[in-house]
């Protein structure tokens, strides 16, 4: 069963159905062919309860909280006092990249709108200033990654949510991976561009002057996030009430640099409800999914196949972090987590591994997976705000951060208290 | 000039239905809107006071079922919904509009599915008067009846964008087909 269902994914995905179309398609052929029961009959049902709740709407909020900061042009004006902060490095301005996605990252919770704000405001800058457009591109396509890692997250909501682990926990956690990993491309980025300095720009040093005026555009979104994910633990609000609190803000952002217009607000609302049911169309399909996987015992015969090679902890451990890398070259990101999360997650609690740190593995492979081709969504987001060039050019900038995310997959394995330090605390 | 009217009501009905759902869309962001401005007024009053609204927790879960079911043919119509052209990308212009009319008629399955169960869902809340196990005690038909109404909106709109398509198609208006059911950006169909 497993094969088929995994070969028939890919197959369907392959006819470029809608991919929300293709969870529902699967889940009622293994209602039909593996499982005794009427499931179809709990279609309704399970439609129903899984889009009626009130944890998913942090969902349009956080969304919405990106959307107002990225149309009022707050990404300009936090990539140039980036710019200004960090472009004396080898590598000048794709720190800037680097930065600017990461900021963005602690603020919104979604990775594709990070990518592609940074790379419309930096990709211009590449040309003007001849940069090597591979690295450049690649920097920006990694760092946009990093918003559903450090918190808020809209992924790690969804996995507190199918695995009922504490949201705020989860948050506290994927802190500190992080900004390592931030903290890990830039040096990658250093490191690169000392060796090959072809590969990157001028490296230009600002005045001091410069940078503090600068920092009145980063100052409100570092507020920004240490609100909401200060509310939180203050106690004040829980993580979907912080998402409101963090939209008002964010709004109060764009009117205090007088770019909040009426065109803006509707562009933010229409954004926001696109990209909302865009997730939700794909989170619903991979519930029903689940509902029929569950009865016909697809994780029970996972759990037997892997007990049957008989390699303990680790080395299934191994077995699934090798799964998710495939996976992740041809399945799309959320897909891809609420598909396997209900599934794997048992079985690598049941092997004696924390939830909370799992969860924070798995977000690193997730991110991996939004930069590996060929189904590599911010590859092409990227790739899409180039004016010209090859794919190949930003799948290529791209493979040193993986190399970065493979060492942070490793760094978590030997020592997770990389993750659960904070949380712990 | 018969000619040009015939080859024009295909794309009229696609710009109808794009302002439509763009209509559709901005009010479930409205909606949104409001439901932020009570979660605040929830945390203030349970600050100050020591005793929020209550129920906004419940009234959120509605909203978010609502805004999805509405919005899903929003995204569909501005193709946002993510398909993997990998594959089928590298066809002929005739070939994708395939692809992209078959798609098309698998949400409008899809959504013909979800509705037709869904409306056991609906009946039983109503013929049970059941009400939710919550303070606001809501009668389910009425959240319930919204929702089923974007799924129904789904089928609706998918299906009208199916037959347009393949009457564009017959007409061999390829990039006209490309413009209204093609996969998106994404895919970097410019080189």
């Amino acid at each position: 069963m497993i094969f088929t269902v995994g070969g028939s994914l890919l197959a369907l995905l392959a006819l470029s159905l809608p991919v929300g179309v293709v969870l529902f398609l699967l889940g009622i052929g293994v209602d039909q062919l593996y499982t005794p029961f009427p499931l179809l009959r709990g279609l309704g049902q399970v439609v129903w309860s899984s889009s009626d709740s009130g944890l998913l709407i942090a969902i349009p909020f956080f969304v919405m909280l990106g959307e107002v900061l990225v149309r009022a042009g707050i990404a300009e004006r936090t990539y140039r006092a980036l710019d200004s902060w960090f472009s004396w490095l080898p590598g000048g301005l794709i720190h800037a990249n680097i930065g600017t996605a990461t900021m963005f990252s602690a603020t919104s919770g979604s990775s594709v709108a990070t990518a592609a704000t940074v790379a419309t405001v930096a990709m211009p800058q590449a040309e003007k200033l001849g940069y090597d457009q591979r690295l450049f591109a690649g920097a920006i396509a990694a760092g946009g990654t990093l918003g559903i890692m450090i918190p808020p997250s809209i992924n790690l909501i969804i996995y507190g949510f199918l695995t009922e682990t504490s949201i705020p926990r989860l948050f506290l956690a994927g802190l500190v991976p992080g900004l390592l990993l931030a903290v890990g491309f830039m040096a990658i980025t250093a490191i690169l561009c000392k060796l090959y300095p072809s590969l990157g720009g001028p490296s230009r040093s600002a005045s001091w002057g410069e940078r503090v005026s600068g920092l009145k555009h980063l100052v409100p979104l570092i507020l920004l996030f240490a609100v909401v994910i200060g509310s939180i633990y203050a106690g004040w609000a829980t993580p979907t009430e912080s998402a409101a609190i963090g939209v008002a803000m964010a709004m109060g952002i764009a009117a205090a640099n007088r770019a909040f217009t009426l065109k803006v607000l509707i562009d933010s609302l229409l954004g926001t409800v696109k990209t909302t049911a865009m997730v939700m169309f794909v989170i619903i399909g991979a519930y029903f999914l689940n509902y029929t996987l569950a009865a016909a015992g697809l994780g029970r015969e996972l759990t037997f196949m892997l007990e049957n090679l008989g390699l303990g902890p680790y080395g299934t451990l191994m077995v699934i972090i090798a799964l998710y890398i495939v996976l992740g070259f041809f399945i799309e990101t959320m897909a891809l987590m609420i598909a396997t999360i209900p599934i794997v997650v048992p079985i690598v609690i049941g092997i004696g591994f924390d939830p909370i740190w799992f969860g924070i593995l798995l977000i690193v492979l997730v991110e991996m997976a939004l930069i590996t081709p060929p189904v590599g969504l911010n590859l092409y987001v990227v790739q899409a705000a180039r004016s010209k060039g090859k794919f190949s050019d930003v799948m290529i900038g791209a493979l040193p951060y993986v190399g970065g995310m493979l060492l942070m997959v490793l760094a978590l394995v030997l020592f997770p208290q990389i993750a659960l330090f904070l949380p712990g605390l | 000039m018969p000619e040009t009217r015939q080859t024009e009501w295909p794309m009229r009905i696609v710009t109808l239905l794009a302002r439509t759902n763009r209509t559709i869309a901005i009010i479930c962001g409205v909606v949104l809107l409001v439901i932020v401005a009570l979660t605040l007024a929830e945390i203030a009053l349970r600050q100050i006071v020591g005793r929020g609204l209550g129920g906004v927790d419940e009234v959120s879960g509605y909203v978010m079922a609502g805004v999805a079911a509405w919005g899903f043919s929003y995204a569909l119509v501005d193709r946002a919904h993510v398909r993997i052209d990998v594959a089928t990308g590298r066809l002929p212009i005739a070939g994708r509009s395939l692809f992209d009319f078959i798609a098309l008629v698998s949400v409008c399955g899809v959504a013909i599915l979800v509705s037709w169960y869904g409306w056991n869902v609906l009946s039983r809340s109503f013929q049970g008067a059941s009400r939710a196990n919550t303070p606001l005690e809501t009668p389910l038909w009425i959240p319930q009846s919204i929702w089923l109404g974007g799924w129904l909106w789904l089928a609706l709109v998918s299906g009208l964008l199916a037959i347009c398509v393949a009457a564009l198609m017959l007409r061999k208006r390829w990039e006209e087909v490309e413009r209204v059911a093609g996969a998106t950006a994404e895919s970097g169909e410019e080189p």
